[in-house]
């Protein structure tokens, strides 16, 4: 047989359940048609109902006008492919895997935004993965790599994803097909149809303007975090003396110690943020024989975010706080002066309201079977924060932190924290590692009333089974295994 | 009212003689049966050929007008039944189902078919859930054709060709008076095309021309008949059936110059076989092969002469079968055995013994056949572009460093329940109590439901079938530490549940507790109509179909419990999940005995959303007052512990980075797709989580009143705010 004859241009389009794959499929057929191309499409329509990826395959080629039909195949085969187009990263990365993408033929569109899948959602830290990596493997194995997040254009135009990637096929020039045979397909389909092209001409000109295969690496998950900080001059003589603490530790703590000191100030006062200060530099003062200083910047963080526990004031504090309304009224894409309620799901447990109590009178409440008389005053409450007296008290319970430093809560998080800096205190001198390795242990320290509860002792209990012969490793598996599920399992045996 | 609607498509199945017709599988199928004549089709949804349900649905219309009787059948066996019309009459029906898992639920009924046998053509319409996209584990309808002896089309996935076989196929039925399964895989079902119509065909018995009833008690399926059924079907019927075969060329032969070699394939993976030897410069596109190939449009029965024919100058056969046990492999064998063929017949020693036909796999499989027979001496001349090692390596191309970075990175999707879909409360309850009285051990069942064993749930421990769930709780629930839980869908009640569920579990005084979930419709298989469907001015409301006359009325699930038997019984929102709680403990701690059933109702999300979006957005554009709900999360509340995505898995409940740079965590997000259905605040009340969850309310053309208090609010609020102090860092 000669090798003379037409082959089939074969594009795999993978999609999310619900992206409009569909759509995107039929214009590809209608732009084939205007063409005089045959075209042959075939979906996996049953998984992708559900929020599963899933995949349409596309065959085309021209027409002979001859009596014989071509015969398509139905099944994307590896090594056999012209085109693969994936509506979010990560399916791009899939298709590699499954060997759609070769080096000798293989034209990929991507976009670049995120999908997060179900396992990098319940993750009890960050189980996000790093899409920089397969971008970086998609410029190595494809012939032409065409990725911009597509996601942003589609909401740029209120459009959708379909008709941006749809532009980008148009505007990478994988199939020989005009511009105008795209559009008129738009046209034709009769919905939405300015939005539409709006969207397809933005991604058009984009992908024009990177030019098929164009790639420029950003930066990786581990290089964002790395961005170099100068600590400012001083705003006010009364925060000179901070700025100059902050400037005696290891240079790598600079930018967390500042984040941390300003957090501490908003959320109690100057002198809370001095106290915080004070320890971090009893730290700093251990921290040597590590150029990363892993352990003062680690402290940096955890101590600030642990010393600013969520109490009621502090809840109350961020409620009340003027910026928030035009944030809510932005991330729920409210029009222009359009009246929205905003109703807070509270759900103040008594140990939360005992906390607020000054320290004996709180810890007498809590062990006194008067609780339950208070428990019935607990439980859900919807409260809608912008009504005049719920927001005066939520204002009432935020000025509360004016006697926070009394408080039962206050007392029991600083017991707390102290025992977690007295460790890290009592092995950094002769083990950093362990010393490094305990302070990382600050990331557990989070969420509200029973998750608060289970990590904290979690915490305890990492603490108190460290002795002088344990390993960081072991007090890294310890960490790895109190965040990898939500049960009150015992971590430490 | 289903998921898609085919309004549109359906107006094609109007076409003319000579018109040509564009459309997916299905529409051809459907097209090619009005063609035939049907008098009666019927079925049950279930991919992959729920669209043809749902083409059928939409076609009613078409379908009164031709005088073709339509029923939306209870479950497989309801539709296999129906085919019963053919035995005395000349009524042309056909039936269609999800296989193999329909043609379980319908063997008792087409086994019987088979024995008494038809004579108007009766044909199954099986959508081979099969490979990549199926739901359901993984088995062939060919064994079923085998042991009731009914015949199986397996045709070339061109439209043309699925309607020509379409047509043949009744031909066969009433030549052979046996009935037929017609095999369309997933991607067959799917697959986009055109064809040459030709005009509809009334049927000619039915609403408008009644038959006269007549009994032939020799049809009956009680012995001594059955013996003579027996003999009849191996004597007379398969003789028939072969000649038939054979004299209308339903398979089809291909010849090559390579005339020492040959290839057999059944029609539904010829397409992949052409690409792989277009592949290997030994086909065009157009399918003229330089290698002789018998197609197997129909796989059961084989044709001996045709196979004799076939192989007689062959020294090497390759059979390319799909799936395990390899039937036609052993019937082939059979068949040059008997007839004391040398050729050597490859098949399942060269390409795999389980799963798809996939380009992949028949690539790999015919360049062995074909370096084997080059080796051999067999092909001298011949020269294959690509070789085994080869292709290969294209499915494993990416060097093992990459390779174990995208292992890493390319994060797994398995199905979810929708955004705001019913059935997530449900489950965060089900979570909840588990926390409190568990572990549990669940009886799951088909349905979306049965995501709820992925993650974020994790409930489930079995699923036995389609309404099974309570039954195959019954062997286990005596040795379980908790009261046996079953969780079945309105679809699989009203399928099989309420009989082999409810009714047996009464009548044995199964002591657990049935949760059954009313969503008004068969939500997995696309949104189809049920007995229970959704009425309205109930919790769930009405469909937009719902008016149609041909449904009967609504069929209560409650009352269906309560006449099977059962005296505990609650019906409860699912949305209530502190409700749900409640009355799931008491359930499972309840001194009462017997079964204990919780209706749990929401109107699936999908269809809701359907319903609603197009009202309010006329109200919005109308200038009515009308309020839509979404919900936010403070991300300087949220501490990144994820703990309500665990709770919940909500498409639109995902993450962000944390807008806070001292926090590495990302942070809970609510996206736009969110529909504001209120599970998210429950759970945190129910489940105790965070302070960050609010409902925003947004209202639109709002009314005087609303724009004074707005106003109102907003100054006295300004004044009460905190002043804005400056660090001062």
């Amino acid at each position: 047989m000669t090798n003379s004859t037409p082959h089939t241009i074969n594009i795999v389009a993978a999609a999310l359940g619900g992206e409009g794959g569909g759509v995107f499929t039929n214009w590809i057929i209608d732009v084939a048609a205007l063409n005089n191309w045959v075209c042959q499409t075939t979906s996996l329509a049953g998984v992708a109902q559900r929020t599963g990826a899933t995949i349409y395959y596309i065959e085309l080629i021209q027409n002979s006008g001859s009596e014989s039909k071509p015969v398509m195949s139905l099944f994307p085969a590896q090594g056999d492919i012209d085109v693969v187009v994936t509506t979010e990263i990560a399916e791009a990365g899939r298709m590699m895997q499954r060997g759609f993408v070769s080096k000798d033929r293989t034209s990929v569109i991507t976009s670049t935004h995120r999908v997060y899948g179900i396992t990098e959602k319940i993750d009890l830290t960050d189980g996000t993965i790093d899409s920089q990596a397969i971008l970086q493997i998609a410029q190595k194995y494809a012939k032409s790599l065409l990725s911009y997040d597509m996601a942003s254009i589609a909401s740029e135009h209120n459009s959708v994803i379909s008709a941006v990637l749809f532009g980008a096929l148009a505007g990478s020039d994988a199939l020989p097909f005009p511009k105008t045979s795209y559009t008129q397909v738009i046209e034709q389909t009769g919905k939405s149809i300015s939005t539409n092209l709006a969207a397809f001409e933005a991604s058009y000109q984009t992908a024009k303007s990177h030019g098929v295969g164009h790639y420029s690496p950003t930066n990786s998950k581990e290089d964002r975090a790395a961005v170099k900080f100068q600590l400012p001059d001083t705003a006010t003589q009364r925060g000179q003396p901070l700025l100059e603490q902050i400037r005696r530790l290891p240079e790598p703590a600079h930018h967390l110690a500042y984040l941390g000191t300003q957090r501490l100030i908003e959320y109690q006062d100057i002198r809370y943020a001095t106290q915080y200060l004070n320890r971090l530099s009893e730290i700093a003062q251990l921290d040597v024989g590590d150029d990363t200083f892993d352990l003062t910047t680690d402290v940096a963080r955890y101590l600030a975010l642990w010393m600013s526990f969520e109490d009621i004031p502090r809840v109350a504090q961020q409620k009340i706080r003027t910026h928030r309304e035009n944030s809510i009224r932005e991330e729920v894409q409210a029009e222009n002066g359009q009246i929205i309620t905003v109703a807070e799901y509270f759900s103040p447990q008594l140990e939360e309201v005992c906390g607020m109590l000054p320290r004996r009178l709180g810890a007498w409440v809590l062990s006194y079977p008067i609780n339950k008389i208070m428990a019935f005053f607990m439980g859900g409450r919807k409260l809608k924060t912008n009504t005049v007296s719920i927001f005066a008290v939520l204002r009432i319970l935020a000025s509360l932190r004016h006697i926070r430093r009394g408080s039962l809560g206050y007392h029991l998080e600083h017991k707390q924290i102290d025992n977690w800096l007295t460790a890290i205190i009592e092995y950094a001198p002769t083990n950093l590692e362990v010393a490094q390795e305990l302070a990382k242990c600050g990331r557990m320290i989070k969420g509200y009333s029973h998750t608060r509860r289970r990590t904290t002792a979690q915490l305890a209990s990492i603490i108190s089974a460290t002795s002088a012969e344990t390993s960081a490793l072991q007090i890294s598996e310890w960490r790895t295994a109190a965040l990898a599920n939500d049960e009150d399992s015992q971590i430490v045996h | 009212m289903a998921e898609r609607s085919f309004a549109k498509e359906v107006l094609k199945l109007e076409a003319g003689d000579g018109e040509t017709v564009k459309g997916e599988g299905i529409l051809a199928i459907t097209k090619a049966l009005l063609q035939s004549g049907v008098a009666y089709v019927g079925g049950y949804q279930g991919s992959p050929i729920s669209h043809l349900m749902d083409v059928l649905n939409d076609a009613q219309d078409v379908l009164a007008e031709l005088g073709v009787h339509f029923e939306a059948t209870g479950s497989e066996a309801t539709a296999a039944a129906m085919l019963s019309a053919s035995i005395n009459y000349p009524l042309r029906g056909a039936v269609t189902w999800k296989s193999t898992v329909g043609t379980n639920v319908a063997s008792d009924a087409l086994s019987n078919l088979a024995s008494s046998g038809v004579v108007g053509g009766a044909m199954v319409i099986v959508g081979e859930d099969y490979g990549e996209g199926s739901s359901i584990m993984q088995e062939r309808s060919y064994a079923f054709a085998m042991k009731a002896q009914m015949w199986l089309l397996d045709p070339r996935p061109n439209l043309t060709s699925i309607v020509d076989m379409v047509e043949k196929g009744f031909e066969l039925s009433e030549a052979s008076n046996t009935p037929i399964f017609y095999m369309m895989r997933i991607r067959g079902c799917h697959v986009t095309g055109e064809f040459t119509a030709k005009a509809n065909r009334p049927p000619e018995y039915g609403k408008h021309n009644k038959v006269v009833p007549n009994r032939e008690p020799e049809k009956i399926i009680l012995p001594p008949n059955v013996y003579e059924h027996e003999r009849i079907k191996i004597q007379d019927r398969w003789p028939a059936a072969v000649s038939f075969i054979h004299e209308h060329k339903l398979n089809e032969v291909f010849l090559g110059k390579h005339k020492q070699v040959g290839l057999i394939t059944c029609g539904g993976s010829y397409n992949t076989l052409i690409r792989a030897l277009e592949r290997q410069g030994l086909a065009d596109c157009y399918g003229n092969s330089d290698l002789p190939i018998y197609v197997l449009n129909v796989a059961y029965p084989l044709v001996p002469q045709e196979v004799a024919e076939f192989c007689r100058d062959k020294d090497q056969v390759l059979l390319f079968e799909e799936g395990q046990p390899e039937y036609i492999e052993q019937g082939l064998t059979t068949l040059l055995q008997r007839q004391g063929s040398t050729t050597r017949l490859f098949g399942k020693e060269i390409l795999p013994r389980s799963g798809e036909l996939t380009g992949q796999v028949t690539l790999l499989g015919l360049t062995r056949f074909l370096e084997g027979a080059v080796t051999q001496g067999l092909l001298p001349n011949l020269e294959l572009l690509l070789s085994s090692t080869q292709i290969q390596a294209k499915a494993d191309s990416l060097d093992p460093q990459d390779y174990d970075v995208l292992s890493l990175n390319v994060p797994p999707r398995p199905s979810g329940l929708c955004t705001g879909c019913p059935e997530r409360p449900l489950f965060s309850a089900i979570k909840q109590v588990q926390q409190q009285l568990g572990p549990f051990h669940i009886s799951s069942d088909i349905g979306c439901h049965s995501f709820a064993t992925l993650e974020p749930f994790n409930l489930g421990n079995t699923i036995m079938g389609y309404g099974l769930s309570l039954a195959s709780s019954s062997g286990i629930r005596d040795a379980l530490p908790h009261k046996a839980i079953s969780i079945m869908g309105d679809g699989g009640f009203w399928h099989n549940g309420l009989t082999s569920g409810v009714a047996s579990a009464v009548f044995n005084n199964h002591d657990g507790l049935l949760i059954v979930i009313n969503n008004g419709y068969s939500a997995a298989t696309g949104g189809q109509d049920i007995p229970s469907l959704a009425k309205s001015g109930r919790l769930i409301a009405s469909t937009i179909d719902s008016g149609q006359p041909h449904r009967s009325e609504h069929q209560s699930i409650e009352q269906a419990c309560r006449g099977a038997g059962v005296k505990w019984i609650r019906t409860i929102s699912t949305y209530d999940i502190d409700k749900m709680k409640a009355t799931l403990v008491d359930a499972l701690t309840t001194y009462q005995p017997g079964l204990k059933v919780i209706v749990a109702e929401g109107e699936c999300m999908l269809n809701r959303q359907r319903r609603i979006k197009p009202i309010m957005n006329k109200a919005i554009n109308t200038g009515k007052r009308t309020v839509r709900s979404r919900f936010y999360i403070d991300s300087e509340t949220c501490t990144g512990d994820h703990a309500c995505i665990r709770l919940s898995g909500c498409p639109s409940l995902t993450i962000k980075d944390n807008p806070d740079p001292l926090c590495i965590d990302p942070v809970s997000y609510v996206d736009n797709t969110c529909v504001g259905c209120g599970v998210c605040g429950e759970n945190v009340h129910s489940a105790v989580l965070c302070p960050s969850f609010s409902k925003i309310d947004l209202l639109y053309n709002p009314h005087g009143w609303d724009r004074f208090i707005a106003t109102a609010r907003a100054k006295i609020i300004n004044m009460l705010s905190p002043a804005r102090t400056e660090l001062p860092l």
